[in-house]
């Protein structure tokens, strides 16, 4: 394998570091953020269920098939979710580079791999398409938004394109190289100009650079609807506030139980 | 919008140029029985304003700025808003996740009927997330407004707030369709207290938040006044029905029940329909009940501007008047926003009611006293009184979106038509996608309902009338029954505009008076 030079090397070992603790310490602190806000009212939005086991199927049904969005457009809802299905198994699928062995599951999404980034990139483009195409869409429509569209493109495509020669990359190369970014050299070798080399395939590093920056925006953008929608009050709160009365936290009476 | 400016103007000259109300005559749309969504077109209605308030001593007595923006605005502003940001997780969580996916952009009635693009929900609300990414992300303050879509603040963003967020009934139909349940409610009642804390107050809402906590109602009819519009109501039905005991009572303690509802029953139409089948049901049952002067006023416009301590305020009258009345229950009658604080938040902000009978829920809505009432037999009941009309049922809002009715997480929507359909022969239910959680408002809610918002209460009215035009077309209906005392305000004022007869809108409790048979006792 040819080598990049040791500053490519170097950009890529302490990148790839950075933005993973970027994003877990970015993603947490934001996660943290929401716990701890205060909601001072009960505001669920009914028919909301009256038992919070009623309440977790529900959010389930939200999380799974999307079933709020399922109420309104149909594209929408369905090509929402192709992207956001396919997105999460082909992130599963990735575990191989980095589990030992390898799980026959994982094994076995090989043949699906393709085939589903295939999916996943129409539906990107589709809802590419309609922040254009609509114009109540567009008028919302914010440079933010093709910026995370564009760059999750920009990693199916690469993605996609390493399946096909010349751009397949060496796999035990790759897996090498994560191996090896996670030991005890890996997380210190670029600090000592001893970095460990990264597989020199353009597309594999255009693929990685686009990742590590999605990762690295993740937790100061609206991506944060990944994690914050289990904080929404309208759909995490339980339908019941007549019968286990919700206390305000910042209303010191109420916490006394004052009667008024 | 603001192309002159002169540099002698102070930040209030400005932006009373752009807030200024002026009167509007509005065009109801033509009724097809189909709620198509419009094109967008921009402005469309940014004309429409609503007064502000400027009476000196009611703004005093609220505590907000009572000449009108005051000069050091900004700060002001963005110190309101960090309050709200770190008091209602709601608020701060909607800022953050709302993808922009467009899930809601033809979801909002005042939208569907003004094709204003500000009056899509997620457009609305990026008013606000515009301020918020530029003044409350540290992207935002290291690199300023171009790189996060955000908006430095201008009067011209003031205007903007106070025309669009004023145009919001916080009906909460967006929050349905969104895949996190954002809340734009949650938005539009914060967004109103930062304009609020700057100066901007509007005219209709906050005076009846004045009103309300000072004197009692928000109609500010003085206790005397309140006991002879009630006598004189118990007059009327007791000659009417030539029974002598029928009664109105108020102020009575050691009764059973404390009966709360909005001041608009005891004398506007078709409310007062209501109020004599309220006080039948109490008669017909024999429960002791009463109302309170106190507490005469069940609604809280408190809680359309996310001012906690207005909203505890009104609300602890009525639970100062249950004490004070010794009462068992305190049963809520047809309103739709006040049922939400009522049964909602009145645990939050006053609870436990220990000294409540525990058999019963605490509060208990009129509906759910009713239903029961009719399925033990305890009431009886001639259907065929109510064989002139064809109803249907338009959910509130509020009451719809809100909370639970019967401990059942449908019983918002079963118990009222439960109701009517014990009460009535023929009930048609308007199209699925009008009713239910997926209601549309009235087209008034939450501070709509002054005079000068006419435009946009025709224009939001218009997805409500052409579902009624349609099950009037199919069905013949000709009642629309309501368990709100806005809607019955707001729609027996849009049913002539539309070109139907006014008095085809009426509460469900008006359609239990007229089918109620009084004396006969049957088994309770």
């Amino acid at each position: 394998m040819a080598n990049l030079g040791i500053f490519v090397d170097m950009l890529f070992n302490a990148f790839t570091h950075t933005a993973l603790l970027v994003f877990v310490a970015g993603f947490l602190y934001r996660l943290y953020e929401f716990k701890n806000t205060p909601q001072p009212l009960k505001i669920p939005q009914t028919p909301q269920a009256t038992t919070a086991s009623g309440v977790f199927a529900r959010m389930a049904g939200d999380v799974l098939i999307f079933r709020s969005l399922s109420k309104g457009t149909k594209v929408l809802w369905i090509t929402g979710w192709v992207f956001h299905f396919t997105f999460l198994i082909l992130i599963l699928r990735h575990l191989r580079y980095f589990v030992y062995p390898v799980p026959g599951w994982i094994v076995s999404l090989g043949d699906i791999a393709l085939p589903l980034g295939v999916l996943m990139l129409i539906a990107l483009i589709v809802l590419t398409l309609r922040r254009f195409t609509n114009e109540r869409v567009a008028f919302v429509t914010n440079p933010a938004d093709y910026f995370a569209l564009l760059l999750i493109i920009g990693i199916t495509v690469t993605g996609i394109m390493m399946k096909f020669e010349p751009f397949r990359p060496d796999i035990v190369a790759v897996k090498a190289f994560f191996y090896e970014l996670f030991t005890l050299h890996g997380m210190f070798g670029a600090l000592i100009f001893h970095p460990v080399h990264v597989p020199a395939n353009l597309v594999f590093l255009t693929h990685l650079f686009l990742v590590l920056t999605l990762l690295v925006y993740f937790p100061f953008s609206k991506l944060m609807h990944a994690g914050g929608y289990f904080f929404s009050p309208t759909r995490n709160m339980v339908n019941n506030p007549r019968d286990v009365r919700h206390i305000n936290p910042w209303d010191t009476a109420t916490e006394e139980g004052n009667n008024g | 919008m603001a192309d002159e400016k002169t540099t002698t103007d102070s930040p209030n000259d400005v932006v009373q140029k752009l807030v200024h109300f002026e009167k509007i005559k509005p065009k109801p749309a033509e009724l097809t029985g189909e709620i198509n969504t419009p094109c967008i077109s921009k402005n469309a209605s940014f004309d429409w304003k609503v007064q502000l308030l400027a009476d000196k001593d009611q703004l005093n007595h609220l505590g907000y700025p009572a000449d009108g923006l005051i000069p050091n605005w900004k700060e002001v502003f963005l110190k309101k808003m960090d309050e709200m940001l770190n008091k209602y997780r709601s608020v701060r969580l909607f800022m953050d996740i709302c993808v922009r996916c467009g899930a809601c952009t033809d979801k909002c009635h005042n939208f569907l009927g003004t094709g204003d693009p500000y009056n899509m929900p997620v457009a609305r609300a990026e008013l606000m997330r515009k301020v918020y990414r530029r003044y409350f992300t540290w992207p935002g303050k290291l690199f300023g407004s171009k790189l996060v879509d955000g908006v430095d603040l201008t009067e011209e963003v003031l205007a903007l707030w106070h025309t669009y967020y004023y145009q919001c009934t916080e009906c909460r139909r967006c929050s349905v369709f969104c895949p996190y349940g954002i809340d734009t409610a949650e938005i539009t009642m914060a967004a109103r207290e930062i304009l609020n804390s700057v100066g901007l107050v509007q005219k209709y809402l906050h005076e009846i938040v004045f009103k309300a906590q000072t004197i009692g109602n928000n109609l500010g009819m003085i206790p005397d006044a309140v006991v002879n519009a009630l006598e004189f109501v118990q007059d009327d039905l007791q000659e009417e029905l030539e029974i002598e005991d029928i009664r109105i009572p108020i102020d009575e303690e050691g009764a059973e029940v404390l009966f709360v509802t909005p001041s608009a029953d005891f004398f506007a139409s078709p409310h007062i329909e209501s109020l004599y089948g309220y006080a039948k049901v109490f008669y017909q049952a024999g429960i002791s009940w009463t109302m309170s002067t106190k507490a005469s006023e069940g609604g809280n416009f408190g809680l359309f501007i996310h001012n906690y301590e207005h909203m505890k305020k009104i609300n602890s009258r009525i639970w100062e008047a249950a004490k004070e009345l010794k009462v068992k229950r305190v049963i809520g009658g047809e309103c739709g926003h006040m049922w939400r604080v009522l049964s909602s938040y009145s645990n939050t902000m006053f609870g436990p009611f220990d000294h409540l009978d525990p058999k019963y829920p605490r509060p208990q809505h009129i509906c759910e006293f009713t239903l029961d009432l009719l399925n033990r037999g305890a009431l009886k009941i001639d259907k065929s009184a109510n064989d002139d009309v064809v109803v249907t049922m338009h959910d509130s809002c509020q009451v719809a979106r809100g909370m639970e009715m019967g401990g059942h997480p449908e019983g918002q929507y079963d118990i009222p038509r439960g109701v009517i359909k014990g009460v009535c022969n023929r009930f048609v239910d308007m199209p699925q996608e009008t009713i239910k959680e997926r209601t549309y408002c009235c087209g008034a809610g939450q501070g709509l309902l002054g005079d000068d918002m006419m435009p946009i209460r025709v224009k939001g009215a218009m997805p409500r009338m052409q579902a009624y035009s349609a099950v009037k077309k199919s069905d013949g209906v000709n009642f629309l029954a309501l368990i709100c005392a806005i809607c019955k305000a707001q729609l027996s004022k849009m049913l002539p505009t539309y070109g139907f007869a006014m008095e085809e809108a009426g509460g469900v409790h008006q359609l239990v008076a007229k089918a109620i048979v009084l004396g006969a006792k049957e088994g309770v």
